[in-house]
């Protein structure tokens, strides 16, 4: 189950690539699967399995075009739950 | 049951809405908006701040910033800075945001003028080795070897040795606070923003003149993919312009 | 009332005082360096904003920034340092920023060879040396009192009009020491300065306020074309214009009408009064504003049968007979008396009122040729 997921907005993304070389975990990819109507390749979010929602694509993308979202389910609050109880 | 809680996105004082300039693909320009919006919001200054911008890529970076603004003409935002400064008596947490030529070339009379007289202001200075705007000129900051539009042979000693701005500032009295950072990494990226944040938080304690150098990736005119100029700026720009505090004082 | 015995720079600080300007940025030039030390003096003290820049560039910028947070901001030059203004000066009027500019008028280049007083910068005050084109209205005091006066009208005036409004002297006018009435002058109210930057927190409705020299940028409303700002700033100089003042002797049936400003002007009332009081009908316009230029006074003095003019003016060549030939429009004959007229051939040479009331001796005996 992931535990983030990253939304691209098309309408800004300039296919620079930058989400691609910072995001540690391989998530995300040019490949060439999406052109945007100004011709740009888009990125496509792969291995959705393993985002964490870290937001470190979000903060280095230069044309502010990515959000990302936590993905809470009972489990995962319960677990951060029991972690903050035993401090 | 999940829930999609959104946790990072546009900071709370960037609002596209209001008008945002084209930037080419892979400049790290914008990246300046993203910091300044962060450490305004964090350091609760946005009622108080004022930027000053001046003319070239950086002229339009505080569109899209919830504060107020004033863009004055090529190479004197540390003037205007001044200016704004004086005329409100202080109060004000009073920024500039600039490029290498900007700040470092026709700027320079007013970056000294600004650094001796110990001016309460924070510069912040975009260091791409070229003048973009106008089609990616040698600039004050341009790379021994670097061809541009204006040394297409390549930079010599003729054209002048690159010019070190915030190791320049940290011999002044007048300066409290000077240093460089880039955006290669995401740790590169939380460095230059605790020195942005540093600079102001010296500014509002009313020490005298800060100032901070960003470096920053311009695929257009070094004829780079986006990638390949993170990797020069890594591999070649860092080596002559190192990352790090030059300054940081207390008092002047 | 307070009477003080001043010089002309110095009523320039006591000026601005009175109109509530807070600021002043500037740099050393002979011959306004009283202007600028009495603000040196006394602004510091008062809490208000003093600033020696690093050069005229620095200073225009200055007044740039201080301009734009709604803040009285004035500064003062010579010509060399006018020259350095120039771009800063054009850029105060695109970004619509209302400030003083005093001009204290000396020669050393080929127009007039005279490092002390001249009268050469009358094209560069009314045409702007600043790119693309601008209009700024210019005041032209001829005595101490009258600097006072026209410096604090001139803050209201520019206020008024979001733009930019020069004083221009000259070494002579600087440096005369008169009996000053110091009275603070009243106008008519003014909008407040919605547009001023200020920090966000002091805005009334909390929004933040861009302040540019480009056209267009989103965000600076009101103009969202090219063309909306272009026909906003033609409707302004049209109101301008509007602001002519003049000095104006009423005499009908004159032949002769003498034109000058600022010192030459004191000179030259001396020799049109003493040529009138021995019988000769002689007029005298006196520009107050020399742009907008007074061409009315010129088409009046003509209705009133003018056929020559004489425009005293301390240059070589004359700058401002040539706004008097385009009033004329090659309706009379247009005569100028320059500094070859001086009466020394040194840089402390003057038009003195003998030669010019030579000039006019001569001037209306050719008629009778």
């Amino acid at each position: 189950m992931a535990a983030g997921e990253i939304v691209i907005d098309e309408k800004y993304c300039k296919g620079c690539g930058y989400c691609q070389v910072f995001c540690l975990l391989g998530c995300i990819v040019i490949a060439g699967e999406k052109v945007s109507p100004e011709g740009y390749l888009l990125p496509t979010f792969r291995d959705r399995e393993k985002c964490k929602g870290c937001g470190i694509c979000v903060q280095m993308c230069p044309e502010f075009a990515i959000g990302v979202y936590q993905i809470k389910t009972e489990q995962s609050q319960a677990k951060k739950a029991r972690k903050s109880k035993h401090g | 049951m999940t829930q999609k809680v959104l946790v990072s996105g546009n900071p709370r004082l960037w609002n596209r809405s209001v008008g945002r300039y084209p930037y080419c693909p892979g400049c790290q320009h914008p990246l300046m908006e993203r910091l300044l919006a962060e450490v305004i919001d964090e350091l609760g200054i946005e009622d108080h701040a004022i930027g000053v911008t001046g003319v070239g890529c950086h002229a339009r970076l505080c569109m899209p910033l919830d504060i107020d603004v004033v863009q004055v003409i090529h190479g004197r935002a540390a003037d205007a800075a001044t200016g704004i400064k004086h005329a409100l008596n202080g109060e004000p947490i009073v920024f500039t945001i600039q490029g290498d030529g900007d700040c470092a070339s026709i700027g320079s009379e007013g970056l000294l003028g600004a650094c001796h007289r110990c001016e309460r202001i924070s510069i912040f200075m975009l260091n791409n080795t070229n003048y973009g705007t106008t089609g990616g000129q040698m600039g004050p900051t341009t790379l021994i070897g670097q061809k541009t539009t204006s040394t297409p042979e390549g930079r010599t000693e003729s054209h002048g040795y690159p010019l070190h701005v915030p190791e320049l500032v940290a011999t002044m009295r007048g300066v409290c606070y000077a240093a460089r950072g880039a955006l290669t990494t995401p740790a590169q990226y939380q460095q230059t923003r605790k020195f942005i944040r540093k600079a102001l938080k010296r500014q509002m304690n009313d020490v005298g003149m800060t100032f901070v150098e960003v470096l920053v990736a311009c695929p257009a005119n070094w004829r780079m993919k986006p990638v390949d100029s993170l990797k020069w700026i890594q591999e070649e720009v860092i080596k002559e312009f190192p990352l790090g505090e030059f300054k940081d004082v207390d008092r002047t | 009332m307070e009477r003080v015995f001043i010089q002309g720079n110095e009523a320039v600080g006591e000026a601005a005082l009175a109109a509530g300007c807070h600021a002043f940025f500037g740099y050393p030039i002979t011959p306004q360096n009283e202007t600028f030390e009495w603000f040196a003096q006394k602004f510091p003290k008062m809490g208000r904003a003093f600033v020696q820049a690093q050069s005229e560039v620095g200073a225009i910028n200055m007044v740039y920034g201080a301009a734009a947070t709604g803040k009285r901001v004035i500064t003062s030059t010579s010509g060399p340092g006018w020259g350095l203004m120039q771009e800063g000066i054009a850029n105060l009027c695109a970004a619509e920023l209302p400030c003083v500019i005093v001009l204290v008028q000396r020669g050393g280049t080929p127009g007039a060879p005279s490092v002390q007083h001249a009268q050469a910068d009358y094209f560069s005050a009314t045409r702007g040396g600043g790119g693309s084109g601008y209009r700024n209205i210019v005041l032209a005091p001829a005595s101490v009192q009258e600097t006072y006066d026209l410096v604090q009208l001139a803050f209201y005036l520019a206020d008024k009009y979001q733009n930019p409004v020069v004083i221009l002297t000259d070494a002579l006018i600087g440096h005369l020491m008169e009996p000053l009435e110091l009275r603070e002058l009243k106008f008519d109210s003014l909008p407040e300065k919605e547009w001023a930057v200020r920090g966000k927190g002091r805005q009334k409705d909390g929004r933040r306020r861009y302040v540019t020299f480009a056209a267009v940028v989103q965000g600076r409303e009101p103009y969202p074309t090219m063309m909306s700002f272009a026909k906003h700033w033609s409707d302004k100089v049209e109101k301008m214009k509007s602001e002519v003042r003049v000095e104006m002797t009423q005499m009908d049936a004159c032949k002769l009408w003498v034109v000058a400003y600022g010192y030459t002007a004191r000179v030259s009332k001396e020799a049109v009064m003493e040529a009138c009081a021995q019988g000769d009908k002689v007029g005298f316009i006196r520009p107050i504003t020399l742009w907008p230029f007074p061409e009315k006074a010129i088409f009046e003095a003509i209705a009133k049968g003018a056929e020559k003019f004489l425009i005293v003016e301390d240059n070589i060549e004359g700058q401002m007979i040539e706004d008097v030939k385009n009033s004329v429009q090659g309706k009379t004959e247009v005569n100028h008396l320059g500094l070859f007229a001086r009466h020394l051939p040194t840089p402390a040479g003057m038009i003195l009122p003998h030669r010019v009331f030579e000039e006019i001796k001569r001037l209306l005996s050719k008629e009778h040729e």
